[in-house]
């Protein structure tokens, strides 16, 4: 039984290589609008086109061939002129018309193509595909190349791809830049020029005579009321110090207000020092 | 002794629970139930998977998909009939109610029968479209086998389906080693462009759809339907809420005789067995929820800066903020979960947007636990306030959805988080400047109040001279 299958296969395998599909008398014609055949080539399935046939806008590429089936002109079922994109892989079949002599033509213009295959940067490749029932071998030969000419004057068909799922290209968020400082030199020089004023100024005031000859009188006369009220003063610019680096509002105000209160009990006594001074002639 | 006996009708309902993530009953429409015999073995890989399966014909009185706004059925298996219509119980709105109401359906065609109209007008509003003539039939001069279709061509022999594009996990090739999947007097379609449609088997390059009644000389110009791998074969379209709709085009494919059988191809090697089992068992899997099938577990984002607490999912973030997201995530496969491994060449996404991405991050994968993957990134909050989302949008052909969202608003920086006047070098002039303030005038309120006057006399008696 086994013996038998394999010797029918082996008698289907031999009938399958001696008859088989193929096409003659192959030519393909790129007409102008006009009707007047501009471009006619001959191939073959053995001699494929060599150079790419240009199709342009209003041109109509025209393929004129005989399928034949074992030397014999027949009709096959199929017959087809495939157009394949190279870029995407995308492949769209135009069937030619077939009389029952095995004559075969069909008619492509650039309206007829896909527009993917308008936009493609590369040729298209066109192959003959041959087949039919029974037997025979069929036939898929690829046998010239198209290239789109486009109009100058109008535009580029509009081709969006259609939505699929995958991944999508990374986006990091590009960060307003750090607001930048000076350089350090510059900052550090304008820094000691201010800090320099402090001592101009006090070398002025001595140059114009400033001195501290009444303090011994003044704490003689008032001595805790003196202390308390510069001291106060200091304390406030420490209070303000402390804002400065490490206190919020709420815990300085309460302290403010203490010491402002210890400026204001111990200045009336101390400026009443002062003008106890005054109006001693001696200021 | 009442509650005792409800527990243990609970744990006794809980055990014999379905190996479906989405429910066993699934019900078989076919034309009468001698058909049964020639998919006896399909049936039976069915059953074994603990499906419970129901066969009616169209026209009985006691099919019916929903009960009192409740699908009777969790998946529905259409064989051919060879009744024009599906009868009144199968609608198709009722059909359309089912997939909304997350059932699936898997639709086996032929070309031997005509279609019936419910599911041609099903499939055309899923924008699958079958040939208009009501025969088709898909033949290949060059891929057929030649012990069975040595003259019609119409059984087409295919390679097992690699994934069309990268990164798309493969579930119908794998393990198939030298084996092809037989397509005897199948029909095929054509899918429209939408993103849920994706086909698991295309026709090849030679292959075309014809009508054997009108076009058996010849195929025309005009008639051709389509050729090539725009014929989908085997073709499946996800809804948005999972629900799975897949369409064979032959459904003799499904029966006995195609199941382990020795084909021969041309030109290929002597005698290859069929995939048609396995690639079945696959498909069916596909539909009815068995593979596939996407969890995520859980999300957890937290603050990720030293010496700030990072306690998990806080209610707000600020600007400039490193945040670490975590997601976990699983995988069903058969019947038990287990950790989803994203394919090559994809990646799984985080999108942290407000009205548009900000950020778009790959993430990766962090650890494994016994049934979850867990997918991490660190990142930085953009420098823009408002109301952000932590988006993982993760849709891709053959895998259940997954959309988790998480908004979380992104605040300002407060007023005692911005880098203090002494770090910035541009200051210093402006603080030497207070500090020179400060001590000039402490200086001056000693100076007025403790300094005496100088050359006073002097400047009288000079004024007076004049």
């Amino acid at each position: 039984m086994r013996l038998t299958q394999a010797i029918l296969l082996l008698a289907a395998g031999a009938a399958q290589a001696a008859s088989s599909w193929s096409f003659d008398d192959a030519s393909i014609s790129v007409a102008a609008k006009k009707g007047s055949d501009a471009i006619k080539e001959k191939f073959s399935q053995k001699a494929p086109l060599t150079k790419p046939v240009g199709l342009g806008s209003t041109d109509t590429v025209k393929v004129i061939l005989t399928a034949k089936e074992d030397g014999k002109a027949k009709r096959p079922h199929q017959a087809f002129v495939t157009i394949k994109e190279q870029e995407t892989g995308l492949e769209a079949p135009f069937p030619l018309t077939v009389k029952d002599t095995g004559k075969a033509v069909v008619q492509i213009s650039q309206k007829d193509l896909p527009v993917q295959f308008l936009l493609s940067p590369k040729p298209l490749k066109a192959s003959v595909v041959i087949g039919s029932f029974g037997e025979a071998r069929a036939v898929n030969t690829p046998v010239f190349d198209i290239e789109i000419q486009t109009d100058p004057n109008t535009p580029l068909p509009k081709y969006e791809a259609p939505i699929r799922y995958g991944k999508k290209p990374e986006i990091h968020h590009i960060f307003r830049p750090d607001p930048q400082s000076p350089p350090k030199v510059i900052s550090l020089f304008f820094a000691l020029a201010v800090a320099a004023t402090v001592p101009a100024l006090f070398i002025s005031w001595l140059l114009l005579g400033a001195n501290l000859n009444h303090l011994t009188k003044a704490l003689g006369a008032a001595p805790l009321s003196h202390l308390t009220f510069f001291g106060s003063i200091v304390a406030m610019e420490g209070v303000f110090f402390m804002y400065y680096t490490s206190w919020n509002l709420f815990q300085i105000l309460p302290v403010a207000g203490v010491v402002g209160i210890v400026t204001v009990l111990s200045g009336t006594k101390a400026l009443g020092e002062v003008q106890s001074r005054r109006l001693a002639g001696e200021r | 002794m009442r509650t005792l006996l409800s527990f243990l009708l609970l744990a006794l309902a809980s055990a014999v629970a379905a190996i479906s993530t989405s429910g066993n009953r699934l019900l078989v429409v076919l034309d009468d139930v001698a058909d049964k015999a020639t998919y006896s073995k399909f049936f039976a890989d069915l059953e074994e998977r603990e499906f419970k399966i129901t066969y009616e014909t169209p026209k009985s009185d006691s099919l019916t998909l929903f009960n009192l706004g409740e699908r009777t059925y969790d998946h529905v298996l259409f064989l051919p009939v060879r009744t024009k219509g599906l009868g009144p119980n199968l609608t198709p709105k009722t059909l359309h109610d089912f997939v909304n109401a997350k059932g699936n359906i898997l639709l086996a065609l032929s070309a031997n029968t005509t279609t019936p109209t419910s599911l041609v007008a099903l499939l055309s509003e899923l924008d699958i479209t079958l040939p208009t003539d009501r025969n088709s039939l898909v033949v290949d001069h060059f891929n057929y086998d030649i012990t069975s279709a040595t003259d019609k061509h119409d059984v087409l022999l295919l390679p097992p389906p690699k994934p069309i594009r990268a990164g798309i996990k493969d579930f119908f090739s794998e393990g198939a080693g030298t084996k092809l999947i037989a397509f005897p007097r199948g029909v095929s379609a054509i899918l429209g462009n939408g993103q849920l449609l994706n086909p698991i088997l295309r026709a090849p390059r030679t292959a075309y759809s014809y009508n054997p009644k009108e076009q058996a000389e010849a195929v025309n110009g005009d008639d051709l339907f389509a050729a090539g791998q725009q014929l989908s074969l085997v073709s499946t379209m996800q809804a948005r809420n999972n629900a799975r709709v897949t369409v064979v085009g032959s459904a003799e494919m499904l029966q006995d005789k195609w199941f382990d059988a020795s084909v021969t191809k041309l030109d290929g090697k002597p005698v290859v067995q069929t995939f048609n089992r396995e690639f079945s068992k696959r498909v069916s899997g596909w539909t009815f929820q068995e593979i596939g099938v996407l969890k995520v577990n859980w999300v957890e984002h937290h603050l990720e800066e030293e010496g700030a607490p990072n306690d998990s999912n806080p209610e707000m973030y600020r600007v400039k903020n490193n945040v670490s997201y975590t997601i976990s995530l699983s995988e069903f496969a058969w019947d038990h979960w287990i950790g989803f491994n994203v394919p090559e060449h994809d990646e799984i996404q985080l999108e942290f947007s407000m009205l548009s991405p900000f950020h778009r991050l790959n993430l990766k994968e962090e650890s494994h636990r016994l049934a979850a993957v867990h997918y991490h990134t660190v990142f930085t909050t953009p420098d823009q306030h408002g109301i952000f989302n932590f988006m993982v949008n993760y849709k891709r052909p053959f895998l259940s959805h997954i959309e988790e969202k998480n908004t979380v608003p992104v605040r300002h920086m407060a007023h005692d988080e911005w880098p203090r006047s002494y770090v910035i070098s541009g200051a210093w002039p402006w603080i030497a400047g207070l500090g020179s303030t400060v001590v000039g005038f402490l200086g001056f309120v000693a100076l007025w109040m403790y300094s005496g006057p100088v050359d006073a006399g002097k400047k009288v008696t000079v004024k007076k001279t004049q």
